[in-house]
């Protein structure tokens, strides 16, 4: 049992996009940009030139947030998404009836549609490919760079996880609709 | 055999084509006809491609499909509001509408259903485990548990009616509309519950539902009656289509009001989303020309000017309110998945930020509107097989009596 989070330490990211490389290539997602567990959002730096905005030139790397009150789980019909006993939010392709209405229900357009198996799929922390070889890492963690992403177990207070939590002031996205994102940004 | 069970009309194959051959009859044989078609080919091309042949995207989930589904279980829950008004509550001018109403309830979310089946990605599994493993918290399995059992009571309570038992469908009645309303209602809690669609996020959606059926659902009598009588009314006719004239007068203004402060609510102090999704929405032309000019106000103006008594224009409005519920179906899922959900990948791969956009491919125009086309054929089949007038207004007897 465990309760896994992420940490992204996102003013570190260079857009270099080994992440969202290393993730196709790991869990071996379809090619092509609209199947995309996750990705690496950027924004148009402010000001004009010469004064430009110095602070609006960052890169936001996300994912699924496995949300603690996750949307997509309260309105899945058959529990083809569920959580699992580490409180990672997963997905039973078995079960998916492909109705979408979890591709609808999650704020943050994290799901998208596996056309091999037809039914919907996101990030998973690698449950079924590193975790399960027993590896302690997520893909993109492993191949991260300037080493944004920090993944671990909130419940163990002596994970690197727990201590920054614990230690640096941080936030998560769109926190005012109560999903409890388990994918925390330091600010 | 099955005389036993609901009285009905010989039928024979000859009888199925042998219709007047008026100029408007023919038309509505060869619309429906086409429609079947298109139905067909749509579901051909659908098992060939999979859901590849459909337009809808990872930011645009659902689509035409969806709307048109909606479209006639709105219709359905409307027929079976209006309906039940005669047979349930015993208002006297609506009494003989029961069973054409309640076979066009029947009807049209069966026409739903062959739609929404081609829409899920896995319908067999969908029966397999909204049973083994349902998730009650979710809405669209309380709709679709809910319109199984609507259907089921509705196909009784017609049956009931057919055969002048009036107290069994009575029970039915009640039992389906009751159903009805919480199957309807809680297909409009599947966008009611959206915390992540300001727009759409409320208790706006589950109620407009249950209203806009029953306007759905006068218009759609307007349209039957009007084309089973040719226009020409006798007196009992012409007084239910001016109270049904009357009450749909006033379901447009309590939309009209709804609206008015759903979208005011919705400006007022610029929340986050929803006033920029609201403000987008009043800017397109679907909403005005669409919704507003054909689903409410042509009608609506018509039925105040004559006090309700221009009944022939009154029916070709209902073509126009028709087409604006259909504007009004659309936009609900359109509008509902407008706003881009991208939170910080405002430029994941090198998409821009803007108003999402969908466009139904030439497969998703077929199927929608085969289903109307389906609907159109089970009216014809239902109306040549079953009794759906009280039996003094059956043109069937007119005719035993004349071979007689
Ligand atoms: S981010 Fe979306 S997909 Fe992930 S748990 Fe939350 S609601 Fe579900
Ligand atoms: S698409 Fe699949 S995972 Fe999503 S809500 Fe429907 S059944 Fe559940
Ligand atoms: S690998 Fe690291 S630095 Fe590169 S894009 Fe991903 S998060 Fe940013």
């Amino acid at each position: 049992m465990a309760k896994y989070a992420m940490i992204l330490n996102y003013k570190n990211c260079i857009n270099c996009k080994a992440c969202e490389v290393a993730c196709k290539e790991e869990n071996g997602i379809e090619l092509g940009a609209k199947a995309h567990r996750i990705w690496v959002g950027t924004y148009d730096i402010e000001g004009k030139y010469p004064l430009l905005s110095i602070p609006s030139s960052t890169f936001y790397p996300s994912q699924c947030q496995h949300c603690a009150n996750a949307p997509c789980e309260e309105v899945c019909p058959t529990h083809a998404t569920y959580y699992d006993k580490n409180g990672v939010v997963q997905i039973d392709a078995q079960k998916c009836i492909l109705c979408s209405y979890c591709m609808v229900a999650c704020p943050y357009d994290a799901r998208y549609v596996d056309t091999r198996t037809m039914s919907v799929d996101k990030c998973n922390f690698c449950s079924d490919t590193r975790l399960a070889r027993g590896l302690k890492t997520t893909a993109c963690q492993a191949t991260c760079p300037t080493k944004v992403r920090l993944f671990g177990d909130m419940d163990d207070p002596n994970s690197e996880v727990s201590h920054i939590l614990r230690t640096k002031e941080h936030f998560t996205l769109k926190a005012g609709i109560g999903t409890e994102p388990r994918l925390f940004y330091i600010k | 055999m099955l005389n036993h069970l609901i009285p009905h009309k010989t039928i024979t194959l000859r009888s199925v084509f042998d219709f007047e051959k008026t100029p408007f009859n023919l038309f509505m044989a060869l619309t429906t006809l086409l429609l079947l078609a298109a139905f067909a080919a749509g579901f051909v091309h659908y098992l060939m491609h999979g859901h590849h042949a459909y337009g809808v995207t990872r930011e645009h989930p659902w689509g035409l499909l969806i709307a048109m589904y909606i479209f006639f279980v709105v219709s359905s829950t409307g027929l079976c509001i209006i309906s039940s008004l005669g047979h349930v509550f015993h208002i006297k001018s609506f009494e003989f509408i029961g069973k054409r109403a309640i076979f066009g309830a029947i009807i049209t979310i069966v026409s739903g259903f062959a739609v929404i089946g081609l829409e899920i990605g896995h319908p067999v599994r969908m029966v397999i485990y909204n049973t083994l493993s349902p998730g009650f918290s979710s809405a669209i399995w309380g709709m679709g548990v809910l319109y199984s059992v609507y259907l089921f009571l509705i196909i009784l309570e017609f049956i009931f009616l057919s055969r002048d038992d009036h107290k069994w469908s009575r029970i039915f009645g009640l039992g389906g509309l009751l159903v009805g309303i919480a199957a309807h209602s809680n297909l409009g809690a599947v966008f009611g519950f959206l915390i992540g669609r300001p727009m759409a996020n409320g208790v706006f959606y589950p109620v407009y539902f249950i209203l806009s059926a029953m306007i759905t659902g006068c218009y759609l009598l307007f349209l039957m009656y009007g084309y089973k009588y040719k226009m020409v009314f006798n007196d009992e006719m012409q007084k239910f289509l001016m109270h049904l004239g009357r009450l749909l007068g006033l379901l447009i203004a309590i939309l009209v009001f709804f609206e008015f402060w759903r979208f005011l609510t919705a400006i007022y102090g610029n929340f986050p989303e929803r006033a920029e999704t609201a403000l987008h929405i009043l800017g397109s032309f679907n909403f005005w020309v669409g919704e507003v000019l054909l689903g409410m106000a042509i009608p609506f103006v018509i039925i105040l000017y004559s006090k309700a008594k221009a009944l022939k224009a009154m029916i070709y409005a209902s073509i126009s309110g028709m087409i604006g519920i259909f504007f009004m179906r659309y936009d609900l899922v359109h509008d509902t998945l407008v706003y881009p959900m991208q939170t910080m990948k405002i430029k994941e791969y090198q998409l821009a930020p803007s108003w999402i956009e969908y466009m139904p491919t030439m497969t998703e125009w077929a199927v929608a509107f085969g289903g109307i086309g389906i609907c159109l054929a089970l009216y014809y089949v239902g109306e040549n097989f079953f009794f759906l007038d009280p039996h003094q207004d059956d043109a069937y007897f007119q005719n035993y009596r004349d071979e007689e």
